[in-house]
């Protein structure tokens, strides 16, 4: 081999530059660590009751509770989890009506009115997504009562954020030829939107609303915490009565539902497109 | 009688915007085929686009089918696009939808919201695009999703849907220039023949000069937004020619 | 050319043509039908009331107008409820910083392409699967229960959710790189946690880091309700306020989530186009 030609000034400028680099990196990651221990020191050192957990044995004592399985409760899940199963469903659906008017005032090139309806449509996509799915449900529970009602409508006002964004995008982001033609051809507004837009969006908003459902289906499970049915109040009552094999069954169940709208949403999708 | 008359028409996208179109003239008569050539950047599309008011115009005056274009309200405009069947340089079809429901959709302006909704067409609109679709030579793919076809047969597409219309001027954006030449050439006569059948005059903003020399009677030259040839075919000449062209940069 | 010249020139038993056609029409009403009637059997076999479904958002505004107004912000600019939300801001550190180190080995090990042995692929895509699959409130209920009450168990429960969250994106993110420099390596003899240092990260860093502020966006938002659950936090107050009736409280609250909330998400979206941007 043929021996290279390097300038050794320019190897001491490269070593240079690494050194430099080297002590960039070093100080973020110094910054980074003490803004962690500064964080670990502020809530879990000054927060935990070290001596209520009981060390390791303790922990290990707690978490053994829950390897069992209370067989009986079996007859007493199917009930919660079609519930939880349908609430997931409607609250879906109902979501999707919500985030119609929503995705229309909120995509620029067809809101009705750029200066007022067009803020208002983008701040309730993000006051629906700002606002977690717990706090929607309490808040319907205080404004119609106990049920699966209040759980519906809180999967409903949370699913409104994502799906509008979405739909709003895939309209902001149409090709406006097919536009343009029923435009040409004398199409009313009304027309315009059906004929021109909608066959473009449609497959968008479909896969999208199907990501939602199998998200919500998570959501639906805990709805029952706060009072609105379903799996979430069985879990409740047997954390409260203390039969950890009976949380344990219900976890499972959780786990199976969600396995299976994977499942579903998977073929769904592939259907889809 | 002129079917369209456009006089000191004149466009700019936006109050600061360069204008496109700096007071054209021209007419349309009944049985014109009439070419608009010129350079890209001419503003041949935006010509096409004032007409129906696609594009709206900011000066000037348009008289089409009788009715001054500019001082419709949306009700009349619309009244009056269904009157005009306008074909498209990218066919511009809604391509998730079957041939037939494309073809269907040039009735839109004549169809109430509930049958759009539910895409009920009369039975006297199916039969049209039935006969329309055999005469444009594609009764094998009615059921085909319109982005199945290839160019050639989406533009058939295209044309089909502007004649549901019933046009009484025909507006062609580039009909061919999204086209290989043995295939824009079968169109062009495909579109010609069916003027001269249907008694349809026509507006063709194209690209290729030799399309236009073959295809039209009469030749309008544009340049950097103004008119640079007017007149018959045959008396287009070399040096007409170049001086549209001037400009361009080959 | 009029309507009857046309239909004269179409052949009596010529083309005729029917938006329906069977089976495919039959399939497309049926699966519509069963969906529907599914929908309506769910809202009967829910108890719900249609008329208080279509009342719902218009009792919504009646309940907040009379009894969630006006809020009491003076309760949440005291000291200690501020110094909660200090609290939650630090737990949403923890949880998605936790996460998402934990995130990236599991990601690794669950991406189809690069996994470094068949068995860990289950590990990996279980591991992701069920953090995904459990609620992060379910998280914080079983880490109350073993941890006791307190931040420790609401970090705990975000760690949780942020390595389901972004292990799955990393996985996605990983399984679509290019595989050309992948090939390279293994081909000089790589070792698989070589090729994914020299061949995977390079590709998949700034993804990474949007993802892990995307992460770190989404886990304030778990981090605001933990404490209700026990995970100490703003949602600690909220609870305390539910229970109590405190309605005006409870208004304040919900206002402040919100705010800090658009805050996190504010920042998120500006560091994460700044990253993007620095590529």
């Amino acid at each position: 081999m043929a021996s290279l030609d390097v300038n050794p000034a320019a190897i001491s400028l490269q070593a240079d530059l690494r050194r430099r680099r080297f002590t960039k990196m070093g100080l973020i990651w110094l910054a980074v660590l003490l803004f962690i221990g500064w964080c670990v020191s502020g809530t879990i050192i000054a927060d935990t009751d070290w001596s209520r957990i009981g060390g390791r044995s303790g922990v290990l004592a707690s978490i053994g509770r829950y390897l069992t399985l209370d067989i009986g409760l079996f007859p007493e899940l199917i009930i919660p989890t079609l519930e939880t199963f349908m609430m997931a469903c409607v609250g879906t659906v109902l979501g999707c009506f919500f985030s119609l008017p929503v995705a229309w005032l909120g995509a620029a090139n067809v809101t009705p009115s750029k200066t007022i309806l067009y803020p208002i449509g983008r701040f309730l996509m993000v006051l629906s997504r700002s606002v977690h799915e717990i706090v929607w449900a309490l808040i319907f529970v205080s404004a119609v009562g106990l049920g699966a009602l209040p759980g519906i409508l809180a999967i409903a006002m949370r699913s409104v954020g994502f799906i509008s964004k979405i739909t709003a995008e895939a309209i902001e982001n149409i090709d406006a030829k097919p536009v343009e033609a029923i435009r040409a051809v004398g199409g009313n507004q009304f027309q315009v939107m059906y004929y021109g837009i909608l066959p473009q969006i449609y497959p968008v908003v479909l896969a999208t609303v199907i990501f939602e459902w199998d998200i919500n289906i998570r959501r639906s499970a805990v709805m029952g915490l706060v009072g609105a049915g379903g799996l979430g109040l069985l879990f409740f009552r047997q954390m409260n009565s203390f039969n950890y094999g009976g949380v344990s069954m219900v976890i499972l169940a959780i786990l199976l539902l969600i396995v299976l709208g994977e499942v579903i949403s998977h073929y769904l999708r592939k259907a889809v497109i | 009688m002129n079917v369209l008359e456009v006089s000191d028409l004149k466009v700019r996208y936006s109050a600061k915007g360069p204008e496109i179109l700096k007071g054209i003239d021209f007419e349309v008569k009944d049985d014109d085929f009439l070419a608009i050539i010129g350079p890209s950047g001419a503003g041949k599309s935006t010509l096409i686009r004032a007409v129906n008011r696609l594009v709206e115009p900011t000066g000037g005056r348009i008289t089409l089918l009788g009715e001054d274009v500019r001082n419709l309200n949306p009700r009349q405009l619309r009244g009056l696009r269904r009157n005009v069947g306008m074909i498209f340089q990218e066919f511009n079809l809604i391509n998730r939808m079957s041939v037939m429901d494309n073809v269907l959709s040039g009735r839109l302006g004549y169809t109430g919201n509930l049958r759009s909704l539910f895409r009920a067409f009369p039975q006297s609109d199916v039969n049209q695009a039935l006969y329309y679709l055999d005469r444009v030579g594609l009764s094998d793919h009615i059921n085909k999703r319109a982005d199945e076809l290839s160019g050639g047969q989406r533009q058939r597409v295209g044309i089909a849907r502007a004649l549901m219309q019933r046009p009484k001027l025909l507006l062609l954006d580039e009909p061919t220039s999204a086209l290989d030449p043995k295939i824009s050439r079968e169109v062009m006569h495909l579109i010609r023949d069916i003027a001269l059948e249907l008694k349809v005059p026509a507006l063709c903003n194209i690209h290729d000069v030799q399309l236009a020399k073959e295809f039209c009677n009469r030749i309008i030259g544009m340049q950097d937004g103004i008119k640079k040839f007017d007149g018959a075919t045959e008396t287009l000449r070399d040096a007409d020619l170049e001086e549209i062209y001037a400009m361009e940069v080959l | 050319m009029t309507e009857q010249a046309i239909t004269a020139k179409l052949p009596s038993n010529g083309p005729t043509w029917s938006r329906y056609r069977y089976p495919e029409s039959l399939y497309r009403f049926g699966t519509l039908l069963v969906v529907v009637l599914f929908l309506g059997y769910s809202l009967h076999f829910l108890n719900v009331d249609i008329a208080k479904l279509i009342g719902a958002l218009g009792r919504l505004v009646g309940v907040v107008s009379d009894r969630y107004y006006p809020p009491d912000l003076e309760y949440v600019l005291d000291r200690g409820y501020l110094a909660a939300i200090l609290d939650t801001l630090q737990m949403s550190f923890l949880g998605s910083f936790a996460g998402v180190c934990l995130a990236v080995p599991l990601a690794w090990f669950s991406a189809g392409n690069v996994t470094p042995h068949r068995v860990m692929f289950p590990v990996g895509r279980l591991g992701v699967i069920s953090c995904r699959a459990i609620h992060e409130t379910i998280w914080t209920i079983l880490f109350v229960s073993v941890l006791g009450f307190g931040m420790l168990a609401g970090v705990s429960a975000l760690t949780m959710f942020c390595i389901g969250f972004a292990g799955k994106l990393f996985a996605d993110e990983i399984e679509a790189i290019d595989m050309g420099p992948v090939e390279a390596m293994q081909s000089a003899g790589a070792n698989p946690l070589q090729v994914f240092l020299f061949a995977v990260v390079p590709q998949v860093r700034v993804a990474f880091t949007g993802i892990a502020i995307y992460t770190w966006d989404v886990a304030f938002r778990a981090a605001t309700v933990v404490g209700f659950f026990g995970g100490g936090g703003m949602g600690w107050y909220l609870k305390r306020n539910v229970q109590q009736l405190e309605n005006l409280r409870v208004a304040a609250i919900i206002l402040s989530i919100i705010a800090m909330v658009l805050i996190a998400e504010f920042l998120s979206g500006y560091l994460r186009s700044a990253v993007n941007r620095a590529k």
